[in-house]
């Protein structure tokens, strides 16, 4: 069939199956260059792991790695425990407010500051009865109550009830979100 | 024969790290707790953590109840039933569920709203929609009288309407004030509802 019979597709098709040639010394310069790079990455990955052999071999060396390691874990339980959720880091103010016109103290305490262990209460201040704290909660869903006189546990009046009182003591419920400033 | 005696000290060193369980070094157990006590939680929380369910909320049950005054086994009680609502809940939500929403599922599940239920809800409001609110909101109404069924009903209509939490911050302030005036918790409930979203496309008859 002559050319201009055919369609350019089946020409191009052709061409591309035509065999490359090459001079006979191109097989031997490719795999020169493989070899290269070959020693070169061996070269670099046991030089790393001779290193560290001779280094673990001595006793000291050996011991100064473990003592690594172990602190090394150590620290990660220890920031595991103590990192809280990704989704509970940001912390937004929120005011608690109780109106007890005969109260002689007033505490606010909940699962955000470990419902007042160590002395972690958050005091609030009395303007003519009507107590009130303002305090950095995260973001998130708690329970917290009121501690009147320093023995009276109070729910908030205005606040969601808390449906777990396992202890006999009434507890509210506060969402707090993070806000979109 | 050094270098022996050196990896049996590094071994020893790490699986000792590793199996120390949550809480162990947590001063405000280890010195408030009996070792009982201590013992039983910290097995409980183990096995909620192995399940994937968040264990935060279960050391803040065990603080509550140390902050209350509540002796050892009450607390161990306590932490125990709330870790088994907290798994059933998990297994209801699903792993898309973050956790002040199992948080706040696990309490409605206190107050006795079933878990199909919150999960249902779960369903309904999707990836985007927390629930952590009208989980709370539910748990308050039930614990207020509301029936289990209305307020899961009068909630998940809500949620199904495109409430904000706002809107459902206002539904349970009013059921609330309307139950301490004298109405029946259940027509507060549903009342409510009906007018606590402003949307045109809502149905209140779905109630």
């Amino acid at each position: 069939m002559p050319d201009w019979q055919r369609s350019t597709l089946e020409l191009i098709v052709e061409e591309l199956q035509r065999p490359v040639l090459v001079d006979e010394s191109f097989d031997r310069r490719v795999m020169v260059q493989v070899r290269r790079i070959y020693q070169r990455r061996r070269r670099g990955v046991a030089g790393i792991i001779g290193a560290a052999a001779r280094i673990t071999h001595h006793p000291v060396w050996a011991a100064a790695v473990a003592a690594g390691i172990v602190a090394i874990a150590a620290l990660g339980v220890v920031r595991g425990r103590q990192r809280p959720p990704v989704a509970e880091l940001s912390r937004e103010p929120v005011q608690f407010v109780l109106v007890a016109p005969d109260a002689r103290s007033v505490a606010v305490v909940g699962d955000f500051n470990d419902w007042g262990l160590n002395d972690s209460a958050l005091v609030a201040t009395n303007h003519e009865g009507v107590w009130s704290v303002t305090a950095p909660v995260p973001t998130g869903v708690h329970r917290y109550a009121y501690v009147v006189n320093g023995k009276d546990w109070v729910a908030d009046p205005s606040a969601p009830r808390s449906a777990g009182d396992d202890f006999g003591m009434p507890s509210s419920v506060l969402v707090v979100e993070e806000s979109t400033r | 024969m050094r270098n022996r005696v050196l990896d049996a000290m590094v071994a020893l060193l790490l699986v000792g790290g590793a199996l120390t369980p949550a809480g162990a070094q947590d001063p405000r157990i280890k010195t408030r707790l009996d070792a009982t006590s201590e013992a039983a939680i910290l097995a409980i929380v183990d096995s909620a953590r192995a399940q994937g369910i968040p264990v935060e909320p279960l050391m803040e049950k065990v603080y509550e109840g140390i902050g209350k005054g509540a002796d050892g086994p009450r607390i161990v009680i306590a932490v125990r039933a709330f870790a088994q609502e907290m798994a059933s809940v998990h297994k209801v939500l699903g792993t898309v569920a973050s956790a002040g929403e199992i948080k706040a599922a696990a309490s409605a599940m206190h107050a006795g709203v079933p878990a199909v239920e919150l999960g249902k809800m779960k369903k309904q409001g999707g990836l985007r929609r927390s629930l952590t609110l009208p989980f709370t909101v539910l748990a308050d109404i039930v614990s207020r009288g509301v029936p289990v069924q209305t307020a899961a009903n009068a909630v998940r209509f809500l949620v199904g309407a495109g409430a904000k939490d706002a809107d459902l911050s206002t539904f349970q302030r009013n059921v609330r004030v309307d139950i301490e005036q004298g109405a029946p918790p259940a027509a507060a409930a549903e009342t409510r509802a009906k007018g606590a979203t402003a949307k045109p496309d809502s149905r209140p008859d779905e109630l």
